[in-house]
């Protein structure tokens, strides 16, 4: 599309992204700079305040909690996700036109779309009533990891459901042609065709859980600070001190390196036709 | 001239393909081995459909009370416009749909309300559906899995219909990696190694160029006779459907037209829309006849049998026969002198528009063994002789 336009609007076109890119990256960028400061009464470029962290124990402690919370709640959330996901495209393809057939796109993007502070004022309101009726639901990791999950799954769902909705419909219709009952169908053609699209949805459900801080802030009871709520604190408590920047970077590390992987996994199973010559 | 095209046709689908005709090929295959065989007699394969009706939401009648009895081991085509219903039919024997109306019995077994994957039926799909992330073998291996058929007879028989089929060289690749025909020929070894009843062809060959095309049809069609296995082929290409059936049906808006031999079909149309559909045709109606003279718009016309209800006369271009001015037979009925409007070769043969003394268009096909002795330009006149046995009558 970008070669029909004349090349000087393409070049304004292109500069004036610039400051958008720089102002996108460049925070992190400065971070990512500061987080290598020296170390105290040092001069040069230094690894300290990584090595630091390393002696901190509630830093220790909240990077446990929050991969614990992040791994659970991605495989729940993945699970459920994957499940709506394959019931929505289901769905879809018996309600052809009008209001039913926007129902799915409904369901899915409204939790995406909800400001979190919306939904984690709602959860913790929800979480307090619940546990004055019953006495569990304490806030605490089970509560954030259930909030989790309802944020995890819609965009999980997100992801299956685009690769149902390119498959052809003929397919599972081959399979029971082809003698497959429905749970045979499920596991011998559906699991394994949409494979990549529910690794990339766990991945993407990973990332989603272990930086989030609002829902988590709204959830977390005592004892259950993960990272994201740390650095918060920390921050508040004493301001920006270099070991928050090295923290800092790991965490970006941390989600471009697996936003990078989910993004392999997404494309892996795309294989180009090659017709070969002679057929 | 008359009656050659049908007569060939004839003799193409009753008789074993020459190896020849396919070129280098055929002579690859090996003729043993038959898969599987209806034993004669046997109800095997065979398919009725009584009172079948299907109804869409909105009221669309996709399949209007169809009754029909394909024999085992028929080669069957369900031909028609798109949007006729000959796919839905194939859908509802598959079972991907449940009519709404009537009973369909396979091999003599009430199968209406059985779910898909407890028929022995395998469908080849337009868009083949093959696996994608399957390879060839696994794709063909399907079906043998899902049934829990023992390893080694799955291996057997994958390698036995591979072969068959000549795609044993890709085994290990991924469809995605296969030409048109390559993905085509996976599609069919995936149905057949089933050994199924019946196997049912959605117009597996429409994405296929013109070549590849002709190719497979013979091919298809030899598969057929060897293996003995019921094919009810969906097309909208009358062509194809007259190249391959032993019988075909002729559907129209959830209907059945006309049903019967390819040639019987095409010789005798019972209604407009099949002698319109099934190949080309020159159509007048008439309101008065005296006798066995219809007395149509173009003139009188002799046809060959007593005129009764019957208010069209109908001929194919191809029984149509041309004379030269001078030559012209001055003593027999039918003779029409006209004036050639637009003639186009076509290699084969040539079909001219020929403009009669009144003004009426007629489409005439002279073949092109004599082109260098006869033929007509725009503009030149010669005589067209309609013989009275190769007029057909058709109600309405």
């Amino acid at each position: 599309m970008s070669s029909r336009l004349a090349p000087p609007i393409r070049r304004a076109l292109l500069l004036s992204s610039m400051p958008v890119y720089l102002l996108l990256y460049a925070p992190l960028a400065l971070i990512a700079i500061f987080s290598f400061a020296p170390a105290p009464g040092g001069q040069a470029a230094s690894l300290h305040w990584y090595g630091a962290l390393w002696h901190e124990p509630d830093v220790l402690a909240a990077l446990r909690r929050s991969v614990m919370l992040a791994l659970g709640s991605s495989i729940f959330g993945t699970g459920l996700g994957t499940l709506m996901g394959f019931g929505l495209s289901r769905f879809r393809s018996r309600a052809r036109s009008g209001f039913a057939a926007a129902i799915p796109s409904l369901i899915i993007y409204t939790p995406i779309i909800m400001p979190s502070l919306v939904f984690g004022i709602a959860d913790l309101i929800f979480f307090n009533l619940l546990h004055k009726a019953t006495g569990l639901f304490a806030a605490g990791l089970l509560t954030m990891g259930i909030a989790h999950v309802t944020f995890q799954a819609p965009y999980v769902a997100l992801v299956v459901f685009a690769r149902m909705s390119g498959l052809d419909p003929n397919l599972f219709e081959a399979s029971h042609d082809l003698y497959a009952n429905g749970w045979q169908s499920f596991f011998h053609l559906t699991v394994p065709v949409i494979r990549p699209a529910i690794i990339g949805g766990f991945l993407l459900a990973f990332t989603l859980s272990i930086d989030d801080f609002t829902i988590s802030y709204f959830t977390a009871g005592p004892g259950s600070t993960t990272l994201p709520i740390y650095i918060y604190s920390a921050v508040a408590r004493k301001g920006v001190a270099p070991d928050i920047n090295a923290l800092a970077t790991l965490m970006i590390a941390t989600v471009i390196g697996t936003g990078l992987l989910q993004y392999l996994f997404t494309r892996q199973k795309e294989r180009r036709p090659m017709p070969r010559a002679g057929d | 001239m008359s009656g050659r095209l049908p007569g060939s046709l004839n003799a193409f689908i009753a008789e074993p393909v020459p190896a020849t005709i396919t070129g280098n090929r055929a002579q690859h295959l090996p003729m043993s081995a038959p898969v599987a065989a209806a034993p004669n007699g046997s109800i095997r394969g065979a398919i009725a459909l009584e009172g079948i009706s299907r109804v869409f939401g909105g009221g669309v009648i996709a399949v209007d009370q169809i009754n029909l009895t394909i024999q085992p081991g028929e080669f069957f085509t369900l031909l028609g416009p798109s949007g006729c219903g000959k796919t839905t039919l194939l859908r509802m024997i598959a079972g991907f749909e449940t009519p709404d109306a009537g009973r369909i019995l396979i091999s003599g077994r009430e199968m209406q309300n059985v779910p898909a994957h407890l028929r022995a039926v395998n469908t080849v799909f337009q868009s083949y559906a093959l696996f994608p992330h399957l390879s060839v073998a696994e794709n063909i291996e399907f079906g043998l899995r899902m049934r829990r058929i023992a390893r080694p007879e799955r291996k057997l028989r994958v390698d036995r219909i591979m072969a068959l089929l000549q795609i044993d060289a890709f085994a290990r690749r991924n469809p995605a990696q296969l030409s048109g025909g390559q993905r085509q020929r996976v599609a069919l070894a995936r149905a057949l190694v089933n050994e199924p009843d019946v196997v049912l062809l959605d117009e597996p060959l429409s994405a296929l160029d013109a070549k590849l095309r002709a190719e497979l049809q013979v091919e298809l069609m030899r598969m057929q006779k060897r293996l003995g296995m019921t094919f009810v082929f969906v097309t909208h290409d009358q062509h194809e459907a007259l190249v391959m059936s032993d019988r075909i049906a002729v559907m129209e808006r959830g209907r059945l037209l006309q049903v019967g031999p390819v040639l019987d079909v095409y010789e005798q149309p019972r209604s407009v829309f099949v002698a319109e559909f099934l190949g080309q045709s020159n159509i007048w109606k008439f309101a008065t006849h005296a006798g066995n003279v219809a007395q149509t718009p173009i003139g009188n016309l002799v046809v060959g049998a007593p005129i009764g209800t019957q208010r069209t006369a109908m001929i194919r271009p191809e029984k149509i026969w041309l004379y030269p001015e001078a030559e012209a037979p001055g003593d027999r009925p039918n003779l029409f002198p006209g004036t050639v409007r637009e003639a186009i070769y076509q290699g084969a043969s040539t079909h001219y528009h020929v403009e009669l003394a009144d003004g009426a268009m007629i489409l005439a096909l002279d073949t092109n063994n004599q082109a260098a002795e006869r033929s007509w330009g725009p503009g030149e006149k010669l005589v067209l002789e309609l013989k009275p046995g190769n007029i057909m009558l058709i109600d309405g």
